[in-house]
C-alpha cells in the first residue's frame, strides 16, 4: 500500500512541502492542498543515543525526499543498511511518519504498482518485447 | 553612510561561572566602556537569547540598564537565537550609522552551566521548527543529518572534521579567555562518545557562561566596521533544498562584502560560528574564504592555524572559547578587534581585516561583519 502524505503546493512557485500549510516559506502566497506518495530517497539520517525526554533511545531519525517533491522528517526502527540516497517508503502510524528500507521485491512491486493506470501500456510492452524474443528464437541462426 | 568605529571591547573569562547573569554582563560592559574611555554611552543594545529560560528573568535590557547604574539611558534588546550578539551589534551599528547616537554600548550574554544538559538541550532546542522538534530533533540531532549529508556529498571524513576541534582547542589553550584551555588529540576526537551519530561529542561546543561587549561610536578610532550583513533561511530544515551550505550565510557574506567594497581576498583572520566542528569547514567554503571543495585540505595542511595563511578562530572558537549564545556573536567581534590593535597577547596574528561570521537556529539568521584597521 502506498501511503498517500497530505501536503500544499505553492500556486506561485510549485514548490510542495509537507505536512501542509497555508503559506509558502518564499511566497507570500496561498498554497493548495495535494497528497504525494510516501516514496522518496533519504537525504540524510542519524540516531541520538540520549533523545529529548519522551522519546526512546536510540531515536533513528531520517530527512527523506518525497517523489512528490517535499522532505519529511521521519522515525525509523533501525538505519542498518540505510545510506544517504537509499530508496525508503514512508508511512504514518499514529500520526507519526516511519521509514522503511526498500528492498528489490518492495521496488518490483512498487514498479507494478506505479504501472497502475498504464498498466495495459506495461502489458503491451512486455507482450511485443516477448514476441521479439519468440521470433528471433523462431529465426535462430539467419 | 557614515564610518562606525569600534571605540572599545571587552568580554568575561568563558566557562562556568558563579556570578549572575546581570553581573557577568556588567564586567563586560565596563571593560568596553573603560577601554573607550567613556563613562556613558549614548544608547545600549541588550543581547540574551533567553534569560526568560534560564535565569528567570525578564525586561533584560532594562535589568541591565539599570543594574549599570544606566537606567536613563535608552535600552533595548535584540534576540536572533544563538546569533543573538552578532544581531545586537547590528542594531547598534545602525544606531550610529543613521546618527541617531554618537555611542552604543553593545553588551550581550548567556547563563546556562547551572541547569542540566538535557534542559538547556530542550531550549535552545525551542529554536527549531515546532514539526521537526516534535520528531525529538534537536540541534545535534539537525547537525547530525548535516554532517552525514556534507560527508555523503564531499567525501569529507571524521578525521578533517576532527581537526577542527583540535585546531581550535590548541588555539584556546592560549587564550586566557577560554571556556577550555587542554589541547585535545585527533584520537580524544574520534573517541568521544556519540551524540547525533556520526557527530562526536568532541565535535560540539560546550555549554557556556559568560558576556562580551564593544562600544561603538562616530568618533574615529583605528577600527572600524567596514561591513555587516544578515542573511536568512526557512525555519524548517526540511524546506531546503540543500543541507550541505548555508543559504543564511552565503546571503550574510554577500551583504557585508558589498557594504565593504571588497572580498573574502582581504580577509586575514575570520572567527567563524563552529557550534559543530563540521559547521568551520561549511562556513569557509559559504564565505568565499577558500575554494569549493577545499576547506578539509585547508584544514589538515595548517592554512587555517594560528601560524597559517588564514587563521580561522584564533579564540578556539566556540568550541574551545565556549558558547554562551548571545555572548558569542560579540566575542568573535571582540576577539578580532584585539587581533587588529595588536593585543591578542600569546595568540597574535599580523591582519589588518577580520571577518566574524555568527548563526542563528540551524542556520536560519546568520551574520557576517567585517572589520578594518584603517591607518
Amino acid at each position: 500500500m502506498t501511503e498517500a502524505i497530505p501536503a500544499s503546493r505553492c500556486l506561485r512557485c510549485g514548490r510542495v512541502v509537507a505536512p501542509p500549510v497555508p503559506f509558502c516559506p518564499d511566497h507570500p502566497a496561498p498554497m493548495e492542498p495535494v497528497s504525494i506518495d510516501g516514496y522518496g530517497d533519504v537525504v540524510s539520517f542519524t540516531t541520538l543515543h540520549s533523545p529529548p525526554e519522551g522519546f526512546r533511545s536510540p531515536l533513528h531519525l531520517a530527512l527523506v525526499a518525497l517523489d512528490g517533491g517535499a522532505r519529511l522528517f521521519c522515525h525509523g526502527a533501525g538505519t542498518r543498511g540505510i545510506r544517504v540516497g537509499s530508496r525508503v517508503a514512508v508511512e504514518a502510524v499514529d500520526q507519526v511518519y516511519y521509514f522503511s528500507h526498500l528492498g528489490l521485491l518492495d521496488r518490483a512491486r512498487l514498479f507494478w504498482h506505479r504501472a497502475g493506470d498504464r498498466g495495459e501500456t506495461v502489458a503491451a510492452i512486455v507482450k511485443s518485447a516477448a514476441k521479439r524474443i519468440w521470433r528471433r528464437g523462431d529465426g535462430g541462426g539467419t | 553612510m557614515p564610518n562606525v568605529w569600534i571605540a572599545g571591547a571587552g568580554m568575561t573569562r568563558f566557562g562556568k561561572r558563579q556570578e549572575s547573569l546581570p553581573d557577568l554582563v556588567a564586567e563586560a560592559a565596563r571593560s568596553a566602556l573603560s577601554r573607550a574611555q567613556l563613562e556613558t554611552p549614548d544608547s545600549i543594545v541588550v543581547a540574551s537569547m533567553n534569560p526568560e529560560e534560564f535565569i528567570g528573568e525578564g525586561n533584560f535590557a532594562s535589568r541591565i540598564a539599570t543594574h549599570m547604574g544606566f537606567a536613563h539611558v535608552p535600552a533595548l534588546r535584540v534576540e536572533t537565537a544563538t546569533s543573538s550578539g552578532a544581531a545586537a551589534i547590528y542594531s547598534g551599528f545602525a544606531g550610529v550609522a543613521a546618527g541617531l547616537y554618537r555611542s552604543v554600548l553593545v553588551v550581550g550574554g548567556e547563563k546556562m552551566t547551572h541547569l542540566p544538559t538535557p534542559r538547556v538541550s530542550e531550549l535552545i532546542g525551542r529554536s527549531i521548527d515546532p514539526h521537526e522538534r516534535s520528531y525529538g530533533a534537536t540541534m545535534p540531532a539537525l547537525a547530525g543529518l548535516v554532517t552525514r549529508a556534507l560527508m555523503a556529498a564531499t567525501g569529507v571524513t571524521l578525521k578533517e572534521i576532527s581537526q577542527v576541534s583540535v585546531k581550535n582547542h590548541a588555539h584556546g589553550a592560549l587564550n586566557p579567555y577560554a571556556h577550555f584551555r587542554e589541547p585535545l588529540s585527533p584520537d580524544a576526537v574520534l573517541e568521544s562518545r556519540i551524540v547525533a551519530d556520526p557527530l562526536r561529542l568532541y565535535h560540539c561546543c560546550p555549554i557556556s557562561d559568560g558576556a562580551a561587549a564593544v562600544v561603538l561610536s562616530a568618533d574615529p578610532s583605528p577600527v572600524r566596521i567596514a561591513g555587516i550583513g544578515q542573511g536568512t533561511d526557512t525555519l524548517a530544515v526540511r524546506y531546503r533544498e540543500s543541507l550541505v551550505s548555508f543559504r543564511a550565510t552565503r546571503a550574510a557574506a554577500r551583504a557585508a562584502y558589498a557594504m565593504a567594497g571588497f572580498g573574502a581576498e582581504r580577509v586575514e583572520v575570520a572567527e567563524v560560528h563552529d557550534a559543530f566542528s563540521p559547521f568551520e569547514l561549511m562556513a569557509l567554503e559559504d564565505l568565499g574564504l577558500v575554494p569549493p571543495g577545499k576547506a578539509a585540505r585547508a584544514t589538515l595542511s595548517g592554512e587555517t592555524a594560528l601560524d597559517g595563511r588564514l587563521p580561522v578562530n584564533p579564540s578556539g572558537g566556540l568550541k574551545a572559547r565556549g558558547h554562551p549564545l548571545a555572548a558569542t556573536g560579540i566575542a568573535q567581534v571582540v576577539e578580532l578587534f584585539w587581533q587588529l590593535i595588536g593585543q591578542a597577547h600569546g595568540r597574535q596574528v599580523t591582519a589588518t581585516v577580520g571577518l566574524s561570521h555568527s548563526i542563528g537556529g540551524l542556520a536560519t539568521n546568520n551574520w557576517v561583519i567585517l572589520l578594518e584597521r584603517v591607518g
